[in-house]
């Protein structure tokens, strides 16, 4: 599903922030990516949603080789994975329903289909009675939710998620692993960034660990260990 | 076709939510059209009045009253020939006299004496004009040569040298204080639509680039904003069009009594509008467009 064939990546020649990644994620796991704070995790979402370009190497997403590819492409690769961020707003002036239906409007679908795909998905992430909300009238996991049924309108086969729970509290932290391991058992790949320790204990999946740029250790139910 | 009807729906959907920003920047586009006609209408408004007092401004010469036809015509033809004189005006005898009656007509002792006299005292007048004040030196001087001295019997400069230097003078000042409020009026709408812009390129960034993490093409992220942007040109001109028709309206009420012309600036606007107002509203809608497409500069490059 995901493929990483020696990628380096530097923002400038000497600050190397990725070093020869090597790395193969089957459709249908759930990975975790954990490392401390400047080790390159951000920077290795940003290259598989092409936000950046590798400095070396070859990198694949499904059926596309996003290693050199074109600004015009972009948009049509976004549509087919499923993206969150600790900080990844919401439209102010859109409501719940709107924001959610705004990944499909941009894609071209049709008003019906609209009507027909946001429902149950919102119903997924349980914010159906929310739906005419505006973001500022939620809490912070409720946002975050929207955030995720957004991701999920395209059914994507694979959904990146960075640091996800970064500002929620424990309560909300479980809702949206809930929702995420609800996501990965219909099929779709997911890969989780987090500094949550429990988050990852619990989970008892794949864990990978990058330091300064390099992959320390892979390990298939794998423990929170640095 | 769907996607192009979204572009629409998207631009009045983020105004009707934004209603507070949108009437700010329609405010501040409106307050700026408003300085700049100010300017150009202060502009049309000094050049007429310069025209006027130039007009008022001329040279009479009086001739001696048993001049011979042939000897105005050469005189005027004479004074045509210099390349400042604009008109050449000859009034004659039965025309001065009339003139001279009516001027005093409550003076019965000047009547008096005049019909005493028996017969017409008046030679006819060359009126001069030229085209500028300072060029009535150079006729005068010309016509007070020996070949004419038999025919002049007195000339007259309407307004003296000092009243001449005085309008100059005037002229010349607001010239200058026209050119210190335009000065003063780019200044305060360069820093009025600076802000403007920088406050709408922050609340656009965080937009844009989350429309293209959920994949909206570069295409579908603009157009709402040139939409957006040719609304607000659009509606700034109108209300700004909307405000000059009234207020030239009431300005052309003392604008009427100062010019003896019929100079109107509602005839002014009437007749060049589509200049006027449509070098405006390219110019807004340039301001607008550039305004954010640099917003979008930076989160579109990808
Ligand atoms: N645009 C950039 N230009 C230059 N250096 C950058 C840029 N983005 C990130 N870096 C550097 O790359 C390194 C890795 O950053 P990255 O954001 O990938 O870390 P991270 O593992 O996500 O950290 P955190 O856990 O704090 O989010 C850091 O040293 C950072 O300073
Ligand atoms: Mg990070």
């Amino acid at each position: 599903m995901i493929s990483l064939h020696g990628v380096s990546k530097f923002y400038t020649p000497e600050a190397v922030v990725l070093k020869d990644i090597n790395l193969t994620i089957n459709a249908g796991e759930f990975v975790s990516v954990v490392g401390q704070s400047g080790a390159g995790k951000t920077t290795l979402v940003k290259l598989l949603i092409a936000e950046e370009k590798p400095t070396r190497g070859k990198i694949k997403l499904g059926d596309w080789d996003i290693t050199n590819i074109r600004s015009s492409v972009v948009p049509f690769l976004r549509r087919q994975i499923g993206v969150i961020f600790q900080d990844f707003k919401l439209l102010p002036k859109k409501t719940v329903f709107e924001n959610v239906s705004f990944a499909l409007e941009v894609a071209g679908v049709s008003a019906l289909r609209i009507r027909q795909v946001v429902p149950p998905v919102l119903n997924i992430v349980g914010l159906s009675d929310k739906a005419g909300r505006y973001p500022t009238e939620l809490s912070g996991g409720e946002q975050q939710r929207v955030v995720i049924a957004r991701s999920l309108v395209h059914r994507p086969k694979v959904i990146i998620a960075d640091e996800p729970t970064g500002n929620l509290d424990s309560i909300n932290t479980t809702d949206v692993i809930q929702i995420l391991k609800k996501i990965n058992e219909f099929g779709t790949t997911i890969l989780l960034v987090t500094h949550n320790r429990e988050v990852v204990n619990h989970l008892r999946r794949r864990v990978i660990t990058l330091a300064d740029g390099q992959i320390v250790s892979d390990e298939e139910a794998g423990k929170y260990v640095i | 076709m769907v996607s192009f009807l979204r572009v629409f729906k998207f631009a009045f959907q983020d105004i009707a939510r934004n209603l507070g920003l949108f009437s700010m920047t329609i405010f501040i586009l409106v307050l700026m059209l408003l300085s700049v006609n100010t300017l150009w209408s202060m502009d049309v408004v000094t050049k007429e009045a310069v025209q006027v007092v130039k007009q008022q401004v001329n040279i009479s010469f009086y001739l001696v009253a048993d001049a011979s036809d042939q000897a105005i015509k050469d005189l005027t033809s004479y004074i045509q020939s210099f390349p400042q004189v604009v008109s050449v005006k000859v009034v004659s005898r039965n025309d001065v006299l009339a003139s001279f009656e009516t001027r005093h007509q409550f003076n019965t002792d000047v009547l008096q004496a005049l019909s005493e006299l028996g017969s017409n005292p008046f030679g006819p007048t060359i009126v001069v004009n030229t085209k500028e004040p300072s060029d009535y030196k150079t006729i005068m001087d010309a016509v007070n040569v020996p070949q004419y001295q038999s025919l002049v019997e007195d000339e007259n400069f309407q307004g003296h040298e000092d009243a001449l230097d005085r309008i100059q003078s005037i002229t010349n000042r607001v010239n200058q204080i026209g050119l210190g409020l335009s000065i003063l009026f780019a200044v305060i709408a360069f820093l009025i639509i600076f802000n403007a812009v920088r406050v709408a390129i922050n609340s656009q960034r965080i937009e844009i680039s989350i429309k293209r993490l959920v994949g909206a093409s570069n295409w579908f992220i603009r157009a709402p904003y040139l939409v957006e942007s040719l609304i607000y040109s659009v509606l700034s001109l109108a209300i700004t069009m909307l405000i000059m028709y009234f207020a030239v309206h009431w300005l052309d009420q003392y604008l009427t009594i100062i010019f003896p012309t019929g100079f109107s600036l509602t005839n002014y606007y009437r007749s060049h509008m589509l200049y006027v107002f449509g070098i405006q509203g390219v110019v807004v809608l340039v301001l607008t467009v550039f305004s954010s497409t640099l917003a979008m500069r930076r989160q579109l490059k990808v």
